[in-house]
């Protein structure tokens, strides 16, 4: 446990040097600072202009009342702002290199390879995005006025963590394929387009397209059942669901990426 | 005690082979036909503690491929490699943080911010305690003058400044085993040249081993005694620089100055040229004393020298062969 805890803290460390480069970085150009704000404003204006229309026609959307729906959009910019902060552009920087063979200086260092490519590009003005959709999270909490309970609160922080340790497994698996195939950024724009589906809950999908959302693209994992777990709706039996999804998923990925990356064979010979 | 021990090191790659045209690019999409390239083929050798050593072959010889697999990114397909008692693609952490491997052509330096930033990342990746990381770095920056430049975003550095910073930030961990493909690829005379001396010097001070590939001889003449040539991912040759010479270059020049400079010398040698007196003729190696003893005696000649021909040349000769293999003296 010991061990396990000095690593734990050590690839934080990590991250948190990486974090650092990718504010340097980023502090190059301030512009896009204001760019990011300006997007993520207008996302969030789409999604809350999208739920009042639906809400002066309903009074609910497949179970769902409009403070709960309030929170599912901040959950999902909550979680996209975490994917568009570290994973997806480390995994789009893991494909690149793979690309390109810079890889190689990353494979020569006496690290986990895995810990490094999936920390080390961050791109800081996401923080954005997760910055304001706890905002919405919280309005939404305190417009439904409920009184959060101890199992809420834990539920809530225990599906959010296993939602992003299974949406990062997809994601590294997806790019672990990079070692095979070379190029499939196609692949990870049919990803963002499949987790704009998550801005709603999954529940008011036809089943194929539920099933798709849960198990073969886990958007459902990411934004709708921490969303379940914060209006309080949550079954013991989905929590461990999706403890041991996100265990068995995130065990799963690293076998493939071990596998993966006894095959690459770098960009030149 | 050997720190690099290379036995029959063998690595195949399957390619796909396509043929030119849409058509056959649209084909390749659902059937690939697969090759096999052996891009190292039983290779040996090995490299003892503070040898720098030039890794010599033509582009695709499979230079690279070696330096991949005793950097542990290849997996061998057969033989073994040992470097530091380790086998590289185990890629254990003992392993890693002694070896570092300098690749001209690309870069691991962050592009936007200094390389001091750079730097600090590998302190933390490869755990150097923070005076010793202070102390090589200050040796680092005075052997390599980069302090005008470490402030600076890489972005704005010029290639030759870039190169290095580069090096510097592969070295912090003070490796002893240096990787080095292509180190001063595109620089100028005057970067490559204090690159060139720097590896010298790093050599000398922290008795690394060096194994290095460049295209450019006064590389390899300044820096290796030793030179291993391979050709077709075969050994060719292992042994000094000045006997790579002597085994493969077929001839000498002989360049001699004549008061009659019109004299016919066909019949000594093949003239190569002749400006103002001065004539320069190839001979083979084998009669160069006859031809010369011939020279003197039969020409009024005021003045001769005899010269091994430049390395670039020897060199040429022995990848322009068509079966390179032929010539293996080992």
């Amino acid at each position: 446990m010991v061990r396990w805890g000095a690593r734990t803290m050590r690839y934080l460390r990590l991250f948190g040097l990486f974090f650092r480069v990718g504010m340097l970085n980023e502090l190059e150009y301030r512009a896009n600072f204001f760019i990011q704000v300006f997007q993520t404003v207008l996302g969030l204006l789409v999604s809350l202009g999208g739920l009042s229309i639906i809400f002066s026609h309903a009074d609910n959307l497949g179970g769902w009342k409009p403070d709960e729906l309030l929170a599912v959009v901040g959950i999902y910019f909550l979680v996209g702002g975490l994917i568009n902060l570290v994973i997806q552009p480390s995994m789009q920087k893991l494909m690149e290199d793979v690309r390109q063979g810079t890889l190689d200086f990353l494979l020569t260092k006496p690290e986990d390879a895995q810990v490094l490519v999936s920390v080390r590009q961050v791109q800081i003005w996401k923080l954005v995005d997760i910055v304001l959709g706890l905002v919405v999270l919280i309005v939404a909490g305190v417009r439904m006025g409920t009184v959060i309970t101890p199992w809420t609160a834990v539920s809530f922080v225990l599906m959010l963590l296993a939602g992003a340790i299974i949406i990062y497994s997809f994601w590294l698996m997806l790019a672990t394929f990079t070692f095979w195939f070379v190029k499939i950024d196609n692949i990870l724009v049919i990803f963002q387009s499949m987790y704009e589906a998550g801005r709603w809950p999954v529940s008011i999908y036809p089943a194929w397209l539920r099933v798709i959302l849960t198990f073969i693209v886990p958007v459902a994992f990411a934004v709708t059942i921490p969303a379940e777990a914060a209006v309080g709706r949550l079954t013991p039996a989905m929590l461990l669901g999706g403890l041991a999804l996100a265990a068995a998923m995130l065990i799963f990925s690293r076998w493939f990426w071990r596998f993966g990356i006894k095959h690459y064979s770098g960009a030149s010979a | 005690m050997a720190v690099i021990q290379v036995d029959n090191l063998r690595k195949v790659y399957q390619v796909h082979q396509r043929e030119a045209g849409l058509g056959a690019a649209l084909k390749s999409l659902l059937v690939r036909k697969m090759d096999e390239v052996r891009a190292v083929d039983s290779l040996s050798f090995q490299v003892e503690v503070g040898e720098v050593v030039g890794f010599l072959g033509p582009n695709g010889a499979g230079k690279t491929t070696s330096l991949k697999m005793l950097a542990g990114l290849l997996h061998p397909s057969g033989g073994e490699a040992k470097v530091l008692g380790y086998t590289p693609e185990r890629r254990e952490r003992g392993f890693l943080s002694q070896i570092t491997l300098v690749m001209g052509q690309r870069n691991q330096l962050v592009w936007d911010i200094p390389a001091i930033d750079s730097f600090e990342l590998n302190r933390a990746v490869y755990r150097i305690p923070l005076s010793d990381y202070k102390r090589t770095l200050d040796e680092l920056t005075h052997l390599l003058g980069l302090e005008p430049i470490l402030n600076k975003p890489v972005r704005n550095l010029s290639l030759g400044e870039r190169m290095k910073c580069e090096i510097a930030g592969a070295l912090l961990h003070r490796p002893r085993v240096l990787f080095l493909d292509e180190p001063t690829i595109g620089l100028d005379v005057t970067a490559q040249k204090r690159i060139r001396e720097f590896i010298a010097e790093y050599n000398r001070r922290h008795e690394a081993a060096v194994l290095l590939t460049s295209h450019y001889m006064a590389d390899v003449e300044a820096l290796c005694k030793r030179v291993i040539v391979i050709h077709h991912g075969k050994l060719l040759f292992d042994g000094d620089l000045s006997d790579l010479v002597a085994k493969f270059a077929p001839t000498k020049t002989i360049s001699i100055h004549l008061e009659d400079d019109r004299a016919d010398l066909s019949a000594y040698g093949e003239v190569i040229s002749r400006e103002e007196g001065q004539i320069t003729l190839r001979v083979p190696r084998a009669e160069t004393t006859r031809v010369t003893t011939r020279l003197l005696a039969d020409m009024p000649v005021t003045d001769f020298t005899v010269q091994d021909p430049p390395i670039e040349d020897v060199i040429e000769t022995v990848f322009a062969e068509p079966d390179a293999t032929a010539l293996k003296v080992n």
